[in-house]
């Protein structure tokens, strides 16, 4: 306690923000808010990055724990109760003084605020609770604010405290529930997906609620999100992408975001270390795969099977998908409906809701696709305008797969090490894991 | 012959030229609008320099949000405040198309058209570039509890910036400044903000800014202190990084500076 009392603000925030640090989904979207004129801060709907951090990931809102003493043992966390780590706690206060002084500066767009949990679930929401009373009453914050669940608070607690946050999100932390057995032995499944469940009903009835009078309080209008260690217990893709799924058409999430496993503990259940860095390209796949279910229609059940249960290596999921399933293609651009060009690699969203649009004042040729953003070189083994290919090309499995691969993927820094590795006579080995992960070739 | 309108580079410039190109009701390709400054002589053409008249501007917006419409007047606006020397040429080219429209509303699909093209690639650039600043800009707090930035963008984003953060910060003085053009926005807590040229030859201004409020340092440590601590070092990633926040922004950047 004592090591406590003398601790400086800025000591407290190294400490706290290092914690911090592993919790993905650092985004001000969903909210659209003018300030009222009494106090300070609005939301945008798309969201304000403020910086970018060495790793490349943006630094949107004030990323920081509340507590990081903990009475739960979490063998993948680095706050766990039997981990030797400096201890701290913000009051209520601080919190309020950083994020009103950053929000000033345009350092930040809000207050991204996780906890340990100190005491009991209930007391440590009641503390967060506490600060964010405050900092949206007393000093009239009208900001983005994104706040973690405990799961195990009562539920009248949550209630409240959804009124005061943009969005709420709890941690699935592992894609199964024996996974979580396994690693998280004090946190179950069900006491996780009763406070998700929970806050989806109460944002049914408060849009009821906003309908009926205008001016009702927003229940967490930026939706919930919840995320997902990769790569610490073997689940398959398959499996992960089942889970999503799931939780996007049951939950109704807005996002689930995957956090490659960085070994922060050593612990027997824990994978061993093997000194190749987190699964950045697995998590990489997932995403990609995590969008086509958001955006481009795309089950779960067509992208993998359980006999085939994770992602290439080489190609992304969309590619991948349009290659086993040469018989739709060639797709004519002029014609093909909406949910059709989204299948086509090289052709997204945006550019399939141009393609419709413009082909209504007249047809549309490879030199207009190029103009509306489409990915030529990649869409051109699937595409048909007015009936001609771009090139002759054969609709063949093998041709196609091996002209993508020559296509240099863009992956993030720290993924890419196998794609375009120079071929040698004596360089099979990777070609043999390709085909148990991929099967395309 | 065709007559070539000469303005100063700003949208009230800009308008007062469609103004004239406009009243002459000259075909397409007979009259052009250059900025002062940036013109290259042609052949055949007649120069003509019209000073700014914001009553004629105004005309000319009321003109445009009438019959185009609100998002178009956007697109135009956008575009005027671009660093691109062409934006003269371009609004006009498209205000001229617009007028042998059916629907002069939909001007802005009608992407074939290489005016209307420009004045869409150039909205979207100043737009983008406001955005990123919108997130980039960083205040310091002054002795007297102003909070003061600097920027130093490629496109004239004050007005954009200056709409964005009176909605923000409506009960604070602070004050932009763009050090390419010596221009600022500066806003008084619960008024609305406004736009000032000024030159400062003698330095005055930056010495002002050195007096800065008793926890001005005291933030900016903390602030670097999270920006370090908050990367996975595992997972450094420098270009990535610099995608997403190119190098040219950092010099006015509280984490990056010093």
């Amino acid at each position: 306690m004592e090591l406590q009392q003398s601790m400086s603000i800025a000591d407290k925030l190294k400490i706290l923000t290092d914690a911090a640090k592993y919790d993905v989904a650092c985004t001000s979207s969903g909210t659209q808010r003018t300030n009222d004129g009494t106090g300070i801060g609005s939301c945008a709907q798309a969201g304000i990055c403020h910086s970018f951090s060495a790793d490349g990931r943006c630094i949107s809102l004030l990323k920081i724990l509340f507590t990081n003493e903990c009475i739960y043992d979490c063998k993948y966390c680095i706050n766990r109760r039997s981990n030797d780590v400096p201890r701290a706690s913000f009051t209520p206060d601080e919190i309020c003084t950083l994020t009103m002084e950053f929000y000033r500066r345009n350092y930040i767009e809000g207050l991204f605020l996780s906890s340990g949990v100190l005491k009991s679930p209930d007391h440590t929401m009641e503390l967060i609770y506490a600060a964010l009373y405050k900092l949206r009453t007393t000093y009239r914050f009208q900001g983005y604010i994104h706040v973690k669940a405990i799961p195990g608070t009562s539920q009248e607690l949550l209630e409240r405290l959804g009124f005061l946050a943009d969005r709420m999100s709890v941690n699935l932390e592992l894609p199964t529930a024996e996974g979580l057995r396994l690693l998280a032995p004090h946190k179950t499944r069900e006491r996780i997906l009763a406070p998700m469940r929970l806050v989806q009903n109460r944002m049914e009835e408060n849009r009821q609620e906003i309908q009926l009078y205008r001016n009702a309080q927003r229940f967490v209008p930026a939706g919930q999100s919840t995320q997902m260690i990769i790569g610490a217990t073997p689940e398959t893709d398959f499996q992960i992408i089942h889970v999503a799924e799931a939780l996007y058409k049951k939950f109704g999430l807005k996002r689930v975001f995957y956090s490659a496993f960085v070994p922060v503990n050593e612990d027997t259940s824990l994978p061993a270390r093997t000194g190749e860095g987190p699964p950045l390209l697995r998590e990489h796949r997932l995403y990609q795969a995590d969008f086509l279910l958001r955006y481009y229609q795309f089950q779960a059940g067509e992208l993998l099977t359980e006999k085939d249960p994770n992602f290439s290596v080489f190609l992304d999921p969309k590619c991948n998908w349009a290659l086993r399933h040469l018989e739709v293609f060639p797709v004519e651009v002029n014609t093909a409906g909406y949910e059709l060009l989204l299948r086509v690699p090289g052709i997204g969203y945006r550019s399939a809701a141009r393609i419709v649009k413009a082909r209504r004042y007249g047809k549309l040729d490879f030199g207009d696709l190029k103009k509306m953003g489409v990915v030529l070189k990649r869409a051109l083994y699937f595409l048909t305008c007015g009936g001609k290919m771009m090139y002759p090309v054969k609709l063949e499995e093998d041709y196609i797969a091996r002209n993508l691969l020559n296509v240099k993927e863009r992956l993030p820094e720290g993924a890419d090490g196998m794609t375009y590795r120079q071929l040698s006579l004596f360089d099979d080995a990777r070609f043999g894991s390709m085909s148990e992960k991929g099967g395309t070739i | 012959m065709k007559t070539i309108y000469i303005c100063t580079d700003s949208v009230t410039g800009i308008f007062s030229a469609v103004y004239e190109a406009w009243k002459e009701r000259r075909r397409e390709g007979a009259s052009g609008i250059a900025i002062r400054g940036s013109v290259e002589p042609q052949l055949f053409c007649e120069y003509r320099e019209i000073p700014e008249n914001e009553s004629r501007a105004e005309a000319v917006v009321r003109m445009i949000l009438t019959n185009l419409g609100r998002d178009v007047y956007h697109h135009i606006y956008y575009a005027a405040l671009s660093r691109d020397d062409e934006k003269g040429e371009a609004i006009l080219g498209t205000l001229l198309a617009a007028r042998k429209l059916g629907q002069p509303r939909n001007i802005m699909e009608h992407l074939g058209n290489p005016a209307v093209e420009k004045v869409f690639e150039l909205s979207r650039s100043v737009g983008n570039e406001a955005h990123l600043l919108t997130g980039f800009v960083r205040f310091r707090e002054l002795e007297n509890g102003i909070l003061f930035a600097d920027i130093t963008p490629k496109n004239q984003v004050l007005p954009c910036l200056g709409a964005h953060f009176q909605e923000r910060f409506p009960l604070e003085n602070w004050m932009i400044r763009d050090k390419n053009r010596s221009m600022f926005v500066v806003h008084e807590a619960g008024k609305r903000w406004v736009l000032v040229q000024e030159e400062d030859p003698e330095g005055r201004m930056d010495e002002q800014l050195l007096h800065l409020s008793g926890q001005e340092e005291k933030m900016q440590a903390l602030w670097r202190e999270f920006c370090d601590t908050i990367a996975i070092k595992e997972r450094l990633n420098p270009k990535c990084q610099r995608t997403h926040l190119p190098l040219r922004y950092r010099p006015d950047m509280t984490e990056f500076a010093g």
